[in-house]
């Protein structure tokens, strides 16, 4: 069981200090605590000890031999030394021994300056006797973001472990025997990986360096800035460091945040998205023959300031829209709705937690009373059950696939995975062969797949006894519903077996502690709040919601999507959230603001578009936000942008969407500005600046700020800690930075209510298997899905990832493409009733039978082959699932 | 030399002997199996190994009864035996004829111990280049699946035991047994950091007996003649039973002959090896396998059992004596020794693995006359560096030659290297004096 269990302390001493440790500590951690730093290269906290550098050895009493500190636990009473003469002899020697077949080439060594090697070296040889040939390897090509110089290789493996271990991806080895060792990978090909650039951070020299920078910095001319990353709802700690203006590198420190000094590929290799040349270095303003013009700040906001004033005069405020993009600090999501509520005076305003995480916190909000996880990242590594439900984890949100895969390997974790990707080995990890219960289910039938397990646990008896005699009428009435619902309508609809719902049904209701992901698949579905809400249903029937370390979790794509709704940057919501008609809150903000707070029920972002497109939307303030692309052409949203009176846009970059405004705002990117996120657990984290604005670009807020003025309503923030300093007042959970003072535990009142009432509202919808469509002969399933390379449209600007990914292909599985006759790298013409596309295509293992996915980042030309379907309930757009005919282009 | 009766080679003695199970069960094979299952407590088993001396014939001589009792007792799920076949050190040559002359004797110790330990499968990590061997012994295992030896329901016991053979990929390292579980687990095979050992978290991290091939041999003998003859034999108690020992290098009659565990060098190589080829009287042997420090002709009146040897100052290891006569360079033995562990060499741990390239190639340039004043304090000091400090005994054995041959013939090596300072001096070009620090 995972469960923390309090372990026996033992006292050892080290080097005359003594220590109380718990039992099994590793001699050098104990040495650690009492500030014996003992010099090592193999060992590494987050990996199993190989004790193959020999460099940690100390001397033990009573044990005749030296010991390696990295492998050897503490036992009650020991004494241990690391500073005899001895031991630094020992150490000496492996020094010695290391630097023998070193190139010393430290001049052009990358690491030079932060090198284990150097260090240790600085600190014990008394030079070398070593006066034989070195070993020398040709140089090898290993990828074009990893270089690789296998000379200076100390064999710690470090890399190759952390690969396995720590990413499960496998995709390094060594190769050789004795000094020849190197590290390559599958047979000498070029690297094909989850590029998470942890090789390269956890090598102790200069073996693996990243081939970004390569040559362009030494280390201590670097300037550091902590902050957090801006590619995916995991919220993880990064140190960005710049030399002069230019960004270097990204790192991340072991310990720190919540990654724990773990990257992937975005946020490792992805930091140039912030700075392309194409960025927008000063204010345009379209002219009459269409193009664009450069102009001042002044010229700018005052256009923009005008338009919106006349507008408002003439059809009222609620003629104006505003959307923004969750990718904006809190402060800043923050002041637009301030700006859109306070002072144009509407609630249109909506941010792009509408394209799914909507769903998932309106569920949670519902069932619990709170709209953040009842669990956290380190729950999950102590969970005994993990369940995930249309995540593709690894792709969308890999630091929290990271905290599974560290369940599963140092716990003993389980893990239930209804996913479409299919288990299949390769050296890209993939989740699901991590799996226990692998249930593979297509986009869409993610609904019907969890009724399954919820009828698995019910058909089985193992409804909680405590959930069914004290909400006797919940459970009931759920089991009768799921009665209703008949196998032979789960096969039919999502493919499942009784079987397999079983197996997995009765492993969630044996463990302790289940932690619950559900990831874009569900959310982004229609009916996804529902789906949420089953879950949740689903915990509660097994008697583990609200239990210590058991819980739903919803998987926020953008890095700051739970903040966004929390700053009330959705219609229905105000800062909070709370509901947007909710008295108390509108008269509490009216008072901190100086303003009326309208009480209009706004439009969604959906609605804006129709309202556009309808005439009664005159103009609309988008920031960094790219409807255009982000929806297909079957939701007209070019239409409804073309007959906007007045388009404001704020950017990095001029996007489809900004390409129509009639005025566009260069906006500084993350890296250029101080701020906080909120993390999809709930966490809030600091962002701060380590490059100056680029051109003329600004801070969001302080454009909207400098647009307050213009229009005669000032929002008058001098530094964006003011902002933060309203927010802590409005939203009392953002008192404390990093873990909120607010503890996540559900609120009995409300889930009490939500037992007794509250499920009732829409039970029969969401125990209903919605009818699909059969799929006609022979066709697949094509989805837009993310990729483990990419974020949005906003990462294919990174040179790092366009190196890795640069260009959509459709991955089908071999054995479709056998029956299409396809092969590896040829083409299909893709067909339906919107029109026909031609890909290239790749054939790959995990993707199921009857399924093409293609990365959402490169959609321009798929999106027509799409057609968009609004969720009734929170108005989310969905539409990334769709059926095609596949051909042959001969 | 006193008469005793050949255990092992007994039967592959007898020239008519064609190793088939009908030859074996004719000798009264698999009786000690059919004995034990008919009802013989385990732990009765493991008492009886015990009492009989029995000790490991791979190299450590680590009590085998004692090694079996090791595993936890009431543990759930499976346990594995594993036959250490992977027979690569230099000079060794037994358990070739062991399996290739006699499967069976092997195969039967193979499933007692099977039943003993609580295994229903048992593995045979073969050396790949025992091609052969790999092969007799799978026909073996048909056999004896189709006699009911082996399989389900052995002999109606209701225990399973099913064997089988797997090739190594020619790693001398592999057979270091948590190297040899790796590889059998189809990895990379280098050592495991011990502990936890094998006998609790072995192949698959499931408890699992790793057994050479000789002491597997023994058992059926010990099962059926019982542990007090067994333990009579040899210098009891501590070295009991024969030993198959491979003899070598510059004698007579190269072979493999079985002795008492306690005879004597000049029993093996002046008796049963007609002592040297030629007139050249004996300078060096190698007493237990290349891992093992050399001797001189003072020592060939040892006793070969482990204790007499590691008196001497040596190991008996493996068993592999390989004899030298008057006239071999010490230093190109050593190098060639060295040369060996230097390509074996796994390169998992730094001092064996830096250590060996770097004596390699001190030796070739002594070797070829281009040795410095120092060398050999450089030689020894690295030698010091490496011994104990490596994850598996690999570091202490790649040391032996060199240490050895250092301590009995360091005049060669000072020779050589008196030879290239002379040589030196008569070149016209300088070399480059070495930069100290």
């Amino acid at each position: 069981m995972a469960t923390t269990k309090t372990k026996k302390m033992v006292t050892v001493s080290i080097d005359g200090k003594s220590i109380e440790v718990p039992e099994g500590t590793l001699v050098i951690e104990a040495a650690r605590q009492v500030g014996v730093m003992v010099p090592h290269f193999c060992y590494h906290p987050k990996l199993e000890p190989d004790a193959n550098c020999r460099m940690c050895l100390v001397e033990i009493e009573k044990i005749p031999k030296l010991q390696t500190s990295c492998s050897t636990r503490v036992a009650d009473g020991m004494v241990v030394r690391s500073s005899v003469p001895h031991v630094e002899t020992a150490r000496k020697s492996v020094l010695e021994l290391l630097l023998g077949n070193h190139p010393l080439d430290c001049p052009v060594c990358d690491q030079g300056g932060r090198c284990d090697l150097q260090d240790f070296s600085h600190e014990y040889t008394m030079g070398s006797r070593f006066t034989e040939l070195k070993r020398v390897f040709p140089k090898e090509h290993l990828s074009p973001l990893i270089e690789t110089q296998m000379n200076r290789c100390v064999s710690c493996m470090r890399c190759v472990r952390y690969c396995d271990e720590v990413m499960d991806a496998k995709a390094l080895a060594p190769v050789g025997r004795g000094t020849m060792t190197k590290i390559s990978h599958w047979a000498g090909n070029e690297l094909e990986c989850d590029f998470c650039g942890g090789c390269i951070q956890i090598c102790p020299v200069g073996a693996i360096t990243s081939r970004l920078s390569m040559y362009d910095f030494r280390p201590w001319m670097l300037k550091r800035a902590e902050t957090i990353c801006n590619f995916c709802g995991d919220g993880c700690q990064m140190t960005v460091q710049r030399k002069d203006e230019d960004l270097i590198e990204v790192n991340s420190t072991l310990g720190a945040g919540r990654n724990d000094g773990d990257l992937c590929a975005r946020g490792y290799f992805g930091y140039h998205a912030n700075v392309h040349a194409d960025r927008l270095m000063h204010p345009l303003i379209r002219q009459a023959d269409g193009s664009f013009e450069e102009v001042t700040w002044e010229e700018a906001l005052e256009r923009a300031a005008d338009q919106f004033a006349q507008i408002k005069a003439a059809h009222g405020a609620d003629a104006i829209g505003g959307l923004i993009t969750a990718r904006c600090t809190n402060e800043e999501l923050y002041a637009f709705q301030k700006f859109m509520r306070g002072v144009i005076g509407t609630n249109n305003v909506d941010s792009s937690a509408r394209y799914g995480y909507i769903n998932g916190v309106k569920a949670l909000q519902r069932v619990q009373g709170i709209h953040r996880w009842a669990v956290t990242f380190d729950d999950i590594v102590e969970a005994d059950v993990v369940v995930l439900v249309g995540t593709s984890i690894t792709e969308t949100n890999p630091i929290t696939g990271l905290k599974i895969k560290q369940g599963i390997k140092k716990n003993g974790a389980k893990l239930i995975t209804l996913e479409t990707a299919i288990p299949a080995f390769s050296t890209i990890s993939n989740i699901t062969t991590l799996a226990t219960h692998h249930l593979t289910v297509l986009p869409g039938c993610f609904g019907a797949a969890v009724l399954g397990v919820i009828k698995g646990l019910v058909e089985q008896n193992l409804v909680n006894e405590r959930v069914s005699s004290q909400a006797s009428d919940f459970a009931t009435t759920i089991i009768a519903a799921v009665e209703k619902i008949s196998w032979q309508e789960i096969q039919q609809s999502v493919g499942l077996s009784l079987e397999q719902c079983h197996a997995a049904a009765q492993t969630i209701s044996q463990a302790e502690r289940v932690v619950v992901l559900a990831g874009q698949g569900v959310l982004r579905a229609t009916g996804g709040e529902g789906i949420v809400t089953n879950l949740l249903d689903l915990l509660i029937l097994a008697g583990h919601h609200g239990n210590e370390g058991s819980g739903v979790g919803v998987l926020a794509e953008e890095n700051n999507e739970q903040g966004a709704i929390e700053m009330g940057v959705v219609t229905e919501y105000l800062p909070g959230p709370t509901k947007a008609d909710d008295q108390t809150t509108q008269t509490m903000l009216a008072k901190v603001w100086g303003r009326d707070v309208p009480s209009t029920p706004g439009a969604t972002m959906v609605e804006m578009l129709d309202r556009a497109r309808q005439g009664t939307m005159k103009a609309m303030f988008i920031v960094g936000e790219n409807p255009l692309e982000s929806l297909p052409p079957d939701a007209k949203v070019s239409e409804a942008l073309d007959a906007l009176e007045c388009l404001v846009c704020q950017e990095l970059y001029l996007t489809e969407t900004a390409k129509k405004a009639h005025v566009v705002f260069p906006a500084s990117s993350a890296v250029e500005k101080d701020g906080t996120f909120t993390n999809t657990e709930g966490f809030v984290q600091s962002v701060r600046k380590s490059l100056d604005p680029l051109g003329e670009s600004l801070p969001d807020w302080e454009i909207f700020s400098a647009l307050s003025v213009l229009m005669n309503s000032p929002m008058e923030y001098g530094e964006v800690k003011e902002i933060f300093k309203e927010i802590r007042g409005v939203i009392p959970q953002y008192g404390l930075l990093g873990p909120t003072s607010t503890p996540h535990v559900v609120n009995a009142e409300i889930l009490a209510q939500y037992l007794r009432e509250g499920f009732k509202e829409d039970v029969e919808v969401r125990y209903t298997i919605p009818q699909k469509a059969a799929k006609s002969e022979g066709a697949l399933t094509l989805v837009l899905g993310q990729s483990i390379y990419h974020s949005g449209k906003f990462t294919t600007r990174s040179k790092g990832l366009s190196q890795i990914q640069e260009s959509g292909v459709l991955n089908v599985n071999p054995d479709d493409a056998t029956r299409i006759g396809v092969e590896d790298g040829a083409s299909l013409r893709l067909s339906n009733g919107h029109g026909e596309v031609t890909v290239p295509v790749k054939l790959v293992d995990r993707i199921p039978l009857g399924v093409a996915w293609f990365p959402e980042h490169f959609d321009q030309e798929l999106r027509a082959l799409f057609s968009l379907t609004v969720d009734k309930r929170n108005h989310v757009p969905c539409w990334k699932t769709t059926e095609v005919q596949a051909t042959r282009v001969s | 030399m006193k008469p005793f009766e050949k255990i092992l080679t007994k039967n592959m003695s007898n020239p008519q002997y064609t190793g088939s199970l009908q030859d074996y069960e004719a000798t009264g094979g698999y009786q000690a199996l059919k004995k034990v299952l008919a009802g013989v407590p385990q732990n009765d088993i493991i008492e009886m190994v015990k009492k009989s001396g029995l000790r490991g014939r791979g190299g450590a001589g680590f009590p085998t009864g004692v090694k079996w009792s090791f595993l936890p007792k009431d543990y759930q799920g499976p346990k594995y035996l594993c036959c250490n076949a992977d027979e690569s050190e230099p000079g060794t040559f037994k358990d070739r004829q062991l399996m290739e002359r006699d499967p069976h004797q092997m195969l039967e110790g193979m499933a007692i111990t099977c039943y003993t330990i609580g295994a229903e499968i048992g593995y045979i990590y073969i050396r790949g280049e025992f091609r052969f061997g790999a092969k007799v012994l799978e026909r073996a295992i048909e056999e004896a699946k189709q006699a009911g030896h082996l399989g389900v329901n052995v002999h109606g016991s209701g225990v399973t035991i099913n064997l089988y053979v797997h090739a190594g990929a020619g790693a001398y390292i592999c057979g270091e047994e948590t190297a040899l579980l790796e590889s059998l687990e189809g990895k990379r095979g280098k050592p495991r950091v011990k502990p936890p050992f094998p006998a609790t978290h072995g192949l698959y991290q499931k408890p699992t007996v790793v057994n050479n091939v000789e002491t597997l041999a023994n058992i059926p003998h010990i099962v059926s003649r019982g542990p007090e003859w067994f333990a009579a034999i040899g210098a009891p108690p501590k070295s009991t039973g024969t030993r198959v020992f491979c003899l070598s290098g510059h004698v007579k009659n190269p072979g493999n002959y079985e002795l008492p565990v306690n005879a004597t060098f000049r029993d093996l190589i002046e008796e049963l090896g007609g002592g040297m080829r030629s007139d050249k009287p004996m300078k060096a042997f190698i007493p237990g396998g290349a891992s093992a420090p050399f001797l001189t002709p003072k020592h060939i009146d040892v006793a070969m059992d482990f204790e007499s040897v590691a008196m001497a100052g040596s190991m008996s290891g493996s068993g592999g004596v390989t004899v030298m006569e008057e006239g071999t360079s010490m230093v190109w033995a050593a190098l060639r020794l060295m040369e060996f562990f230097y390509h074996e060499s796994c390169g998992k741990c730094t001092p064996c693995r830096e250590g060996s390239s770097w004596i390699v190639q001190i030796l070739q340039r002594i070797q070829n006359k281009q040795g410095r004043q120092g060398d050999l304090d450089t030689l020894s000091e690295i030698c010091k560096n490496i011994g104990g400090r490596t994850v598996c005994a690999f570091g202490d054995a790649e040391i032996a030659p060199v240490q050895s041959t250092l301590q009995y013939w360091r005049h060669e090596y000072e020779a050589l290297i008196q030879e290239a300072e002379a040589l030196r001096a008569t070149r016209k070009e300088k070399e480059i004096p070495v930069l100290s620090l």
